[in-house]
């Protein structure tokens, strides 16, 4: 569950950007002919409703309509005086406590007439709801709303790009005080999510590859104890909906670390000039250094998940310049795997 | 370290056990496939039938009557780790996740098919039923295995109340006036990580008589005379194990003292009812008739109050959701807490509970904490 900072301050996110986010989105919609735009949040895909509302579920799940006129709601099946907080959280929309978010929002499209309803990641959302909406709106025509969405939220307003800047600032001092020669994961992570959280991040993940020589793959922190001569760090953090990852590799031994600093400065200077020349120009810089990618990716948010993999060795291209977005990266050295990764704005 | 990596031979024990538990559901259910689905909101069904505790985006179990089973997840890094961390499972990267499994579905051939829980069931699994395959609601087969503890199950459940106990500890000592709520709660999160524990429920109520629940940290800053309300579950290998404690910042007040003392009595008379073959019913009547005894009863609506105690396991809040009208019977190695939690209109919102493992004849308390209201110095 979220259980870190969840406020919402207007001095970050003004309640103009909620409605300019919104404005573009209705335009969107009335170009595709929908009358309402629906979307379904949880702890797991929470993104989409939080640009559009500015509101995270901390637990349970909820939908959220955005009519072409009239006031948005938010039907949520959190209790009636957890609604009273969302009410303090939420920049723009109506907060409808229920044990039946379908039914709720299915009536209002009804009440509202609305002809055509377009509901993101619909094969996603979770069957129970969508009958109740549909059966509750019998005149409405649903469709998947996906694509009309992407193109919108592949362009990152000034409020969104602040918010993940603060996220990767606060992933920055956790590596930072990183110590290298930690006893332990328990070690090593404490002070990295201490850190977090008593500077406001709204989540932190923390992942551990702890034993680069053998194994890239990243353990969660408690199915990791030993921490091996090089291991890598990875944080995914989030302030106010805003989510970054951040990757560090690290060596114990002077020499190991001096080859690690070689490849971070390599990585931190790399800027990606289009989708198409990353995966080429990416293996040139590692190999000019005498490393070998092994494969790379580049996140940004899209749909339900605040960070989804839009590009990368094994994707088709879908990365927007105009948004922030993460890489991250698997380079295989002589002594073994050293990963990275950092946002890009 | 009280999570899996201390426990990894511990957690294949226990992965055997529940395996071997939902397979006998299975073949008594009569189910060929069981379709369990999951997210970080709701790992639990996913966990039972995989061992994997997933973190980010969404998963899906195919698990068959052959003993065979499919994990099916849509995050790329989600799949490596899973891999590295589950046994006896077919891991396989699928970033059309839904597509996906009921391309698997259709291909298997199955035709007695389940699925849990039936609320996060995916939309566009119903396309399946244009293949004359129809999935049943698979809570016969695993519901009742969620509720009820096997001995490895509950080892878990005991290690998480131990912590949860320590963690309160940390929590009183962070508490001082000047201090946000969310500081609170990154001291314990600090803790928890230090011992090894990954994931924690968790929520906070600051001030006086205005306050009227808990929520996640806003930001408040705790000032003398404040109640600090909190609810804290650390998670051992997948098992959430809850305790509600108060605390006044300062001497506690005489109102404050007068209207804890009815929670104190409620969740004595709460715990005093658990015992096998009980209702949830009977438990949550034995802690609100002490409020309607000091003409309290209203506190104990859905009003003021969600529940007066719940299930805890794998999912936080399970059944037997502990509320006058829930006539689900306790049985042997039930766990959950009673938490006569409520609004009291002298004071404010006020918590109190403990966790508890039901037994024939009666019960085994797991919170060892003092039941107090807690008071720390508010110089």
């Amino acid at each position: 569950m979220r259980r870190g900072l969840m406020a919402w301050d207007a001095s970050e996110v003004p309640v103009a950007t909620i409605e300019a986010r919104q404005d573009k989105l209705r335009e969107a919609m009335r170009s595709g002919g929908l009358d309402a735009f629906i979307a379904y949040t949880n702890i797991a895909r929470p993104a989409a409703v939080s640009w559009m509302s500015g509101f995270t579920p901390y637990w349970s799940e909820g939908i959220y309509c955005l009519p072409l006129k009239g006031t948005p709601v938010f039907a949520t099946a959190l209790s009636k005086r957890v609604a009273e907080w969302i009410g303090t959280v939420m920049a723009v929309g109506k907060v409808e406590p229920t044990p039946q978010p379908g039914v709720v929002i299915g009536k209002k499209l009804a009440e509202l007439k609305i002809a055509n309803a377009g509901i993101l990641e619909l094969d996603d959302l979770p069957a129970k709801q969508a009958r109740a909406l549909m059966e509750s709106a019998p005149d409405t025509a649903f469709c998947d709303a996906s694509k009309m969405f992407a193109p919108i939220r592949a362009e990152a307003d000034a409020s969104e790009i602040a918010l993940i800047r603060k996220a990767a600032a606060l992933a920055s001092e956790c590596i930072e005080r990183t110590d290298p020669q930690a006893a332990s994961v328990q070690d090593l992570v404490a002070p990295c999510e201490l850190h977090a959280r008593l500077s406001g991040a709204e989540e932190i993940f923390i992942n551990v590859a702890p034993d680069l020589s053998a194994d890239a793959r990243l353990k969660r922190t408690d199915t990791a104890s030993t921490l091996a001569d090089t291991f890598a760090l990875r944080l995914s953090v989030a302030y106010k909906a805003g989510w970054v990852r951040m990757t560090r590799s690290f060596a114990r031994t002077s020499a190991g670390a001096t080859d690690f600093d070689r490849l971070q400065q390599v990585f931190d200077a790399f800027v990606p000039q289009s989708g198409n020349s990353i995966d080429a120009m990416l293996r040139q810089i590692f190999a000019d250094n005498g490393a070998t990618l092994k494969s790379w990716q580049l996140e940004q948010p899209r749909g339900g998940y605040p960070l989804a993999i839009v590009a990368g060795s094994e994707v088709d291209n879908t990365w927007s310049a105009s948004a922030p977005s993460v890489l991250s990266v698997d380079v295989e050295t002589a002594s073994g795997h050293w990963l990275a990764a950092r946002p890009l704005f | 370290m009280a999570g899996n990596a201390a426990n990894m031979s511990g957690g294949s024990t226990l992965q055997k056990a529940r395996t071997e538990a939902l397979r006998e559901a299975m073949a008594r259910e009569k189910i060929d496939v069981l379709v369990l689905m999951g997210n970080n909101w709701h790992a639990d069904y996913l966990r039972y039938g995989t061992d994997f505790g997933i973190q980010e985006g969404q998963g899906i179990a195919l698990v068959r009557a052959d003993g065979s089973t499919t994990l099916l997840l849509d995050d790329a890094a989600e799949c490596e780790r899973a891999r590295g961390e589950t046994a006896g499972c077919d891991v396989v990267h699928a970033p059309r996740l839904v597509q996906e499994t009921r391309d698997r579905i259709k291909r298997s051939g199955n035709r007695s098919l389940a699925a849990s829980p039936m609320h996060l069931l995916p939309f566009g699994l119903l396309k399946l039923e244009e293949d004359d395959l129809r999935i049943a609601d698979g809570a016969p087969v695993i519901e009742q295995l969620l509720m009820t503890k096997m001995e490895v199950e509950l080892d878990c459940i005991r290690r998480a109340s131990v912590l949860a106990d320590e963690g309160y500890v940390i929590f009183r000592d962070a508490a001082r006036p000047g201090r946000k709520d969310y500081e609170l709660i990154a001291e314990i999160e600090g803790f928890f990580r230090s011992r090894g524990i990954a994931e924690n429920f968790m929520i906070i109520g600051v001030g006086g008589q205005e306050v009227r629940g808990m929520a996640p940290p806003g930001g408040k800053v705790l000032k003398a005379g404040d109640l600090v309300t909190t609810e804290l579950s650390p998670c051992v290998d997948g098992y959430y194990a809850q305790l509600c404690r108060t605390l006044v910042v300062g001497e506690a007040s005489e109102t404050q003292k007068k209207a804890f003392s009815v929670y104190q009595e409620a969740l004595e008379e709460g715990i005093k009812t658990v015992r096998a073959g009980v209702t949830a019913a009977d438990v949550a009547r034995a802690e609100n008739d002490v409020f309607r005894k000091y003409d309290l009863g209203k506190y104990t609506t859905s009003e003021y109050t969600r529940v007066r105690g719940h299930g805890m396991g794998l999912f936080l809040d399970q059944k037997p959701q502990i509320l006058e009208d829930v006539d689900i019977k306790l049985i042997d190695g039930m766990t959950m807490i009673v938490h006569p939690n409520t609004y009291h209109p002298d004071a404010g919102y006020m918590v109190l509970g403990d966790a508890l493992v039901v037994r024939p004849d009666g019960h085994e308390c797991l919170s060892t904490l003092s039941r107090e209201l807690f008071s720390v110095n508010a110089s």
